[in-house]
């Protein structure tokens, strides 16, 4: 591998292996290298393992197995700093600057000894082509500034080995090109750059060199100009044995749920759903895949009442819920599974206290005329849900921070099936769970199908995806890419439209 | 799971006492300081608060924790929301006024006292609702928008005693509740009234309230987030109204209850000197009983008892006013410490517990 490099590689790491405390095997032992003056992609679909290879070399996490080698010397680093003094810096997932300080304030906040002056960081975004309003207090910077500073953060302490995770996540198009502009003027300074991200375009348009993990292996590490989107999807994703789970044919009676043109707002104040149109069959579970981020949680939000669409219709049973409100759309039996158990469950009440969570605002079996609660009734349902779903707890009096993971979400999963529901959205439903618990919930979920209920299955875990849908769509940036059958798809289809090819545009081969 | 409950309050009960010996070796020294005797200072105060030879000292104490049972109240089940209401001070403000505007209207005996505390209870909650649209409607930090009514309120009912309600004999202080409008005392000779059986009563109803209704079960949804309220298909708007107009409530009747059941002067006096201080000694008093209905009454009589303490320090170790409320506020500041970092500690593990980190 190493007569990639025109020189020594500037980092070498050789055969890391990274088994968190919890048991999870992340990387499974990985080489990686890169050379002087490049910009690097990483590429891999959610849990591939990018952030923990990354923040090995940035010295976040230490390597269970494996040896890291830096400008030609071994390091074992222990902190951030140990790594920044090898001029290896990363700007995280998620930025971190301080909302409240101005941008010149954020860049020199980790600077050690003598803070850069002005003029210092002035000289610096001159050189580098990174131009930030220095005044301005970062709340009130666009992202894609945001991102800048970040950057200018790093250089400001001498960086020149730049690890760049995901940062076009939350930036709008033309800010991902001004970065990708900036990006490529920082290559010609000698810095080199580590890329990370799931997005093939953005590999294809602005790196020089993509490793491609996936489950914690290497699949393989290309030149960018040597290879096309096809071959990269087919690295990023492949199916792995099929799952055990026992499926009765597809038979869809009748249409349970019509979504039209649904358009969401997003958190940051741009439209996260942007025009999607589906409609889901009683006895059938309808698949949503793509990489996290895509607009999945709006749009499960809007269905179930939680987000206000812009525009758009949904049609539940015959009739138009758009304007309902969460606990009607309750009422009218629709359940939903949300992505996080901590917005679940209660984690300070007790199991019993999260029972009549999602159904005390309609149900009045459960209130009496006083507005008090029905104390008999609630532990009944409390008992019944334990019972049937098998949740592990010492009673229903434990609060639900004491149990397990896979036992908080049989929680969720129980409660929210115990409502007789029609229809269920589900969002990452086996995600953490460990593999009894997984193939508990899907088989809950395809019986549930089979009993004739409408299912909604919003997973980046396209195993799943796969294994459970009778229909699914790929959703990337707001849109489906396309709306198929999982038998009728190859990985390489599958991996170009989680990376933004339109079905149409793949069988048309205009890839 | 119980035990190690268990220890952690065991461990709190430690802290608190732990805090009372750092607060009162903190005000000794500052005592000694102002070159007073704080082994004299102290012995009165605690001759005037907990004496066991003279019960007229105890119900004292008891007469000063029943207000800020109710700003406690007021103050527990904002936080229970996740919400920082410390409008109790004005709050209380106005129900005083309320009661003092019944007390102005002649209105035949038997309908005073029950119109008094309805029309403080009213008030207070008119005050409370105000704040709440604040935050509901705008999203106004419910901080800065308490602060303001507090000194609103404040400059109300000093213009009601100048400008109407004022006493014709007595510039200092308003029209006093007559006697058929004021509560029965408890001990004869002393300032402890029926209300502190009302504050006692209302805790325990605030406690099922809170335990046992559907909308005390919302306010302690809303407490875990607004993303579990609205997955729970709760409008957090209304339940933040519900808080505010609830607790506002609470400390109006608090107010009320000042007015009809506290000698001497049953009114409110300059400054509102005898009320100013209860709404804020109220977030001291929930902190230390953990935002708990119940836990808040013991908390009360402790602070209670540091209130009515301060005349025994003044009287018999002639230690000026002024040194007198500095030591008894930095007691009453250290005792809020166990119970802000203990609530502190149980939020930053529930937040953490949310956040999870990036994938
Ligand atoms: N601190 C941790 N403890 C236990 N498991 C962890 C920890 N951090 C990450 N993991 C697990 O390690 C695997 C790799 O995670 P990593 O964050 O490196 O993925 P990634 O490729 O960056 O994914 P994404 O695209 O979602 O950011 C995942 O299965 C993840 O759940
Ligand atoms: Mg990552």
């Amino acid at each position: 591998m190493s007569e990639m490099c025109v020189d020594n590689p500037l980092v070498l790491m050789k055969d890391i292996v990274k088994v968190f405390p919890d048991g999870t095997i992340a990387l499974r032992g990985v080489n990686f290298e890169l050379c002087k003056g490049e910009i690097h992609g990483l590429l891999g679909e959610n849990g591939a393992g990018k952030t923990t290879l990354m923040k090995i070399l940035a010295g976040l996490l230490k390597p269970t197995r494996g040896e890291v080698i830096v400008k030609g010397r071994k390091v074992k680093f222990r902190s951030p700093a140990d790594a920044l003094r090898f001029g290896i810096g990363i700007v995280m997932q998620g930025l971190s600057l301080v909302p409240v300080f101005t941008a010149y304030e954020n860049i020199v906040l980790g600077s050690r000894g003598t803070k850069p002056s002005r003029e210092f960081v002035e000289k610096l975004m001159k050189e580098v082509g990174l131009i930030v309003p220095l005044d301005a207090v970062v709340e009130n910077l666009s992202f894609g500034v945001r991102q800048k500073v970040e950057i200018l953060k790093m250089l400001a302490l001498n960086v020149d080995i730049l690890i760049l995770d995901e940062p076009t996540t939350n930036l709008s198009p033309s800010e991902i090109r001004e970065l990708f502009k900036s990006l490529k003027k920082l290559r010609e300074e000698g810095k080199s750059i580590v890329f990370i991200t799931h997005k093939i375009r953005e590999v294809l348009e602005v790196t020089d060199r993509v490793t491609v993990l996936r489950k914690g292996r290497v699949m393989g590490s290309v030149e960018t100009s040597k290879t096309n989107p096809r071959e990269l999807a087919k690295m990023m994703v492949g199916r792995d044995v099929e799952l055990l789970i026992e499926k009765p044919p597809w038979r869809p009676n009748g249409v349970a749920l019509i979504v039209d043109e649904l358009e969401v707002m997003g958190d940051l104040g741009v439209p996260a759903v942007k025009g999607v149109s589906f409609s889901v069959n009683y006895g059938e579970i309808f698949g949503v895949a793509g990489v996290e981020g895509n607009g999945q949680i709006e749009l499960a939000e809007a269905l179930a009442g939680i987000r206000k669409p812009l525009r758009g219709r949904i049609v539940m049973n015959g009739d138009d819920i758009t304007k309902l409100d969460v606990s009607e759309r309750y009422n009218r039996g629709l359940a939903y599974i949300p992505e996080d158990r901590k917005v679940a469950l209660i984690m300070e009440f007790s199991v019993l206290e999260n029972t009549p969570l999602t159904e005390i605002s309609y149900n009045k079996e459960l209130v009496n005329r006083m507005g008090f609660m029905k104390i008999k009734r609630i532990v009944e349902k409390s008992m019944g849900i334990i019972k049937q779903y098998g949740v592990v707890t010492p009673s229903i009096y434990a609060p639900a921070r004491s149990l397990s993971g896979g036992n908080q979400q049989k929680l969720v999963v129980g409660r929210e099936l115990m409502k007789d529901p029609r229809v269920i959205i589900a969002v990452q439903p086996t995600r953490g769970l460990d593999v009894a618990a997984t193939e508990y919930v899907r088989n809950l979920l395809v019986k549930m199908r089979s009993s004739g209920k409408a299912v909604i299955l919003i997973s980046s875990d396209l195993d799943e995806i796969l294994g459970l849908s009778d229909r699914f769509a790929v959703m990337y940036n707001g849109r489906f890419m396309g709306i198929l059958e999982p038998d009728k798809v190859t990985d390489e289809e599958l991996g170009l439209m989680m990376g933004g090819y339109t079905y149409e545009e793949i069988k048309a081969r205009k890839v | 799971m119980v035990n190690s409950r268990f220890t952690e309050y065991l461990v709190y009960i430690g802290n608190v006492a732990l805090a009372i010996l750092i607060g009162l070796a903190l005000g000794a020294l500052i005592i000694w300081l102002g070159g007073y005797d704080p082994v004299k200072a102290y012995t009165g105060l605690f001759e005037t608060s907990f004496n066991p030879s003279d019960y007229y000292y105890f119900a004292t104490t008891l007469s000063y924790a029943t207000p800020v049972i109710f700003t406690g109240l007021t103050f527990a089940i904002s936080s229970r929301a996740g919400i920082f209401n410390i409008g109790a001070e004005g709050q209380m403000y106005m129900g005083a006024l309320g009661a003092v505007i019944v007390a102005s209207m002649n209105l035949p005996s038997p309908l005073i006292l029950p119109m008094a505390l309805i029309t403080g209870t009213l008030m207070g909650a008119l005050w409370g609702l105000i704040a709440g649209l604040f935050r509901a409607l705008r999203n106004v930090n419910e901080v800065v928008a308490t602060i303001m009514l507090n000194w609103i309120a404040f400059w109300i009912i000093e213009y009601a005693r100048n400008y109407g309600l004022g006493d014709p004999r007595r510039q200092e202080k308003t029209i006093s509740m007559p006697v058929e409008g004021r509560l029965p005392l408890l001990v004869k000779n002393t300032e402890l009234s029926m209300a502190f059986v009302i504050a006692l009563i209302v805790a325990i109803l605030v406690y099922i309230f809170m335990w046992r209704t559907k909308i005390g079960y919302y306010i302690r949804v809303l407490g875990a987030g607004v993303k579990t309220a609205k997955y729970a298909g709760i409008d957090p708007r209304i339940i933040t109204l519900y808080v505010f107009i609830i607790g506002g409530a609470l400390s109006g009747l608090g107010g009320a209850l000042e007015i009809c059941g506290r000698p001497p002067t049953y009114a409110i006096t300059t400054a509102a000197s005898n009320i100013a201080g209860f709404g804020f000694t109220g977030i001291s008093v929930s902190l230390l009983g953990l935002n708990h209905p119940i836990l808040i009454i013991p908390a009360s009589v402790i602070i209670g008892g540091l209130l009515a303490g301060s005349r025994g320090m003044q009287i018999k170790a002639k230690v000026p006013l002024e040194m007198v409320m500095a030591v008894q506020g930095l007691i009453i500041i250290a005792l809020s410490v166990p119970g802000f970092t203990f609530v502190y500690r149980r939020w930053r593990i529930k937040k953490a517990l949310r956040g999870g980190g990036s994938a």
